[in-house]
């Protein structure tokens, strides 16, 4: 019985990580657009206005949960779980640390790909349930670059795994460091198994995987539909998009859902490609740097240094480029992205008949 | 009863209920959303059944693709052309749908005659697996086997599907294009 209990504990705990997350992630969010546009951001509540963001949750909590009396009551109210939940069970399958993974599937990364994708559905279901033409364009928007940034995003997710050789994300973490059961090559040339730290990351295992890393950072954006591919709520278009009509505590699952995604796409990038909870250091000559600093606590602590590094450059993106026009917008998916990633997966497959 | 049995008979009761419903419910936006709820409950059984990558890629292909285009065409198709399906003949038995029923009887035929006269206990092929050691557990890898299977055994059909794709695609790209047609 304590084995279910664990479940329980663990996946409360990583929803109170979510939820703390994206407290914070707001809190930082209006910092750093803050001092991008020159501004100060919140500054009135608490030291330097970090209590800003639990005041609004207090807030957004005793609201009045409005519905539209045209609207589909059912879809209206389910909506923002399923966008939630998606997102959430995404996080089951992600490791954190050596040994520590909610859940050890043979199958993590497709498994992974396959339950974002339901936050369509999630965001198709907001945005008819609301019966708003806002929100029913926003939501068709939304649905429509989810899908096209999908397939850019999952051909270059394939070129790793054809380099790794496995869909199970903790094998694929443990490849990049020093506790790799086989060997690891820095660009197909060196080894560097016992050395370990930046050089065996993913990305400088193959020179493409480099570019596939681009590609799946840029897919990445436009699936947790942040600017510059934030169409689906463009605010000066679109009001705020599928989730206008919402209010209150469904408001705020919305935007616990926009946070979790960025951080879930942002845990899978560090995860496949900068080296998951492997340490940064490499063994030089007798320091073992890298020996020294791998282990349960130090992998939580890269992987989160990491992974926050990887949103801080969302952030920092979201306040620097402008909104790309819809048919910009597919014209990059389809016409750039796209065959860029199909060129990585087929230099992927030469690499691993003639190179490795 | 074991867990795993328990969670079959909640998952197949939800996946037949929802299936009722997605038929028989005159809101079609929401039939298609239950149609997710019954795509999901089998997913879940897919599981039970040891076959997580055909569970996965279920979820894959239906939920995220086919169902999303579902839903876009219907919220590309106005308002009106929804009110006139909704608004359908409400007798139960019409000289319309006889071919329909005449179909689902006969295939219900079929599937009652199947499950009474198949002894699914101890069925040949799968007593001659067990005893060559040829069967999968939980822990085993099951997309190495899918993917070598694909690539020997079942070759030819994998290519005609990937034929039939590459056909389908080139009309889509054939009937968007701009311009003068012939």
């Amino acid at each position: 019985m304590n084995f279910y209990l664990t479940y329980f504990f663990i996946a409360i705990g990583l929803f109170g990580f979510s939820a703390l997350f994206a407290l914070f992630g707001v809190y930082a969010e209006r910092k750093v657009s803050a001092f991008i546009q020159d501004r100060l951001g919140p500054t009135e509540t608490g030291k330097y206005g970090s209590l800003q963001t639990f005041a609004d949750i207090l807030k957004m909590l005793q609201k009045e949960l409005i519905i539209p009396a045209a609207a589909d009551k059912l879809l209206f109210m389910m909506a923002p779980a399923i966008i939630f939940i998606a997102v959430y069970l995404g996080f089951a399958a992600l490791p954190w640390g050596p040994g520590l993974v909610p859940s050890k599937l043979n199958l993590g990364l497709y498994y992974v790909f396959a339950i974002i994708s339901i936050e369509t559905l999630g965001i198709l279901m907001a945005g008819w349930g609301s019966n708003n033409k806002y929100s029913i364009l926003g939501a068709m928007r939304s649905a429509a670059q989810i899908i096209s940034y999908e397939i850019p995003a999952g051909f270059a997710l394939i070129s790793v795994v054809m380099i790794a050789q496995t869909l199970n994300l903790q094998d694929i973490a443990a490849q990049q460091g020093v506790l790799s059961p086989g060997k690891t090559m820095f660009s197909g040339f060196w080894d560097v198994s016992s050395i370990g730290g930046i050089l065996a990351w993913n990305i400088f295992r193959a020179p493409h995987l480099l570019i596939a890393f681009v590609i799946y950072f840029i897919a990445s954006l436009a699936e947790s539909n942040r600017a510059p591919f934030d169409i689906p709520e463009a605010e000066s278009e679109l009001v705020a998009g599928f989730h206008t009509e919402y209010t209150g505590l469904r408001f705020a699952l919305v935007f616990l859902a926009e946070y979790s995604m960025m951080f879930l796409v942002s845990m899978i990038g560090v995860i496949l490609f900068l080296g998951a909870w492997n340490t940064p250091l490499p063994n030089i000559g007798p320091a073992h740097l890298a020996a020294w600093t791998t282990g349960a606590g130090w992998g939580i602590l890269w992987i989160m240094i990491k992974t926050l590094t990887l949103i801080g450059i969302q952030m920092w993106i979201r306040w620097t480029l402008p909104r790309l026009r819809v048919d910009k917008l597919m014209a990059l998916c389809w016409k750039v992205l796209t065959p860029l990633a199909f060129l990585c997966m087929l230099i992927s497959g030469i690499w691993r008949l003639w190179l490795m | 009863m074991s867990l795993a049995q328990v969670l079959f008979y909640i998952m197949s009761f939800i996946s037949l209920a929802s299936a009722l419903f997605v038929a028989s419910t005159k809101n079609l936006v929401r039939s298609i959303f239950m149609f997710f709820i019954t795509l999901f409950a089998l997913a879940g059984l897919y599981v039970l059944a040891l076959a997580d990558f055909v569970a996965i890629t279920q979820i894959v292909i239906y939920v995220g693709g086919i169902l999303v285009l579902i839903l876009f065409a219907f919220m590309l198709s106005g308002k009106e052309t929804l009110n006139a399906i909704t608004q359908q003949r409400k007798a139960f038995i019409s000289l319309r749908k006889i071919p329909a029923i005449l179909l689902a009887a006969l295939f219900l035929i079929v599937l009652v005659n199947m499950i009474f006269k198949v002894d699914a206990n101890n069925l040949a092929w799968i007593r001659r697996s067990i005893e060559a050691r040829n069967d999968i557990t939980p822990s085993s890898a099951m997309t190495e086997n899918i993917g070598v299977s694909l690539m020997t055994n079942y070759l030819l059909p994998f290519e005609a599907i990937s034929i039939l794709l590459m056909i389908a695609l080139v009309g889509a790209a054939h009937l968007s294009r701009k311009g003068a047609r012939p």
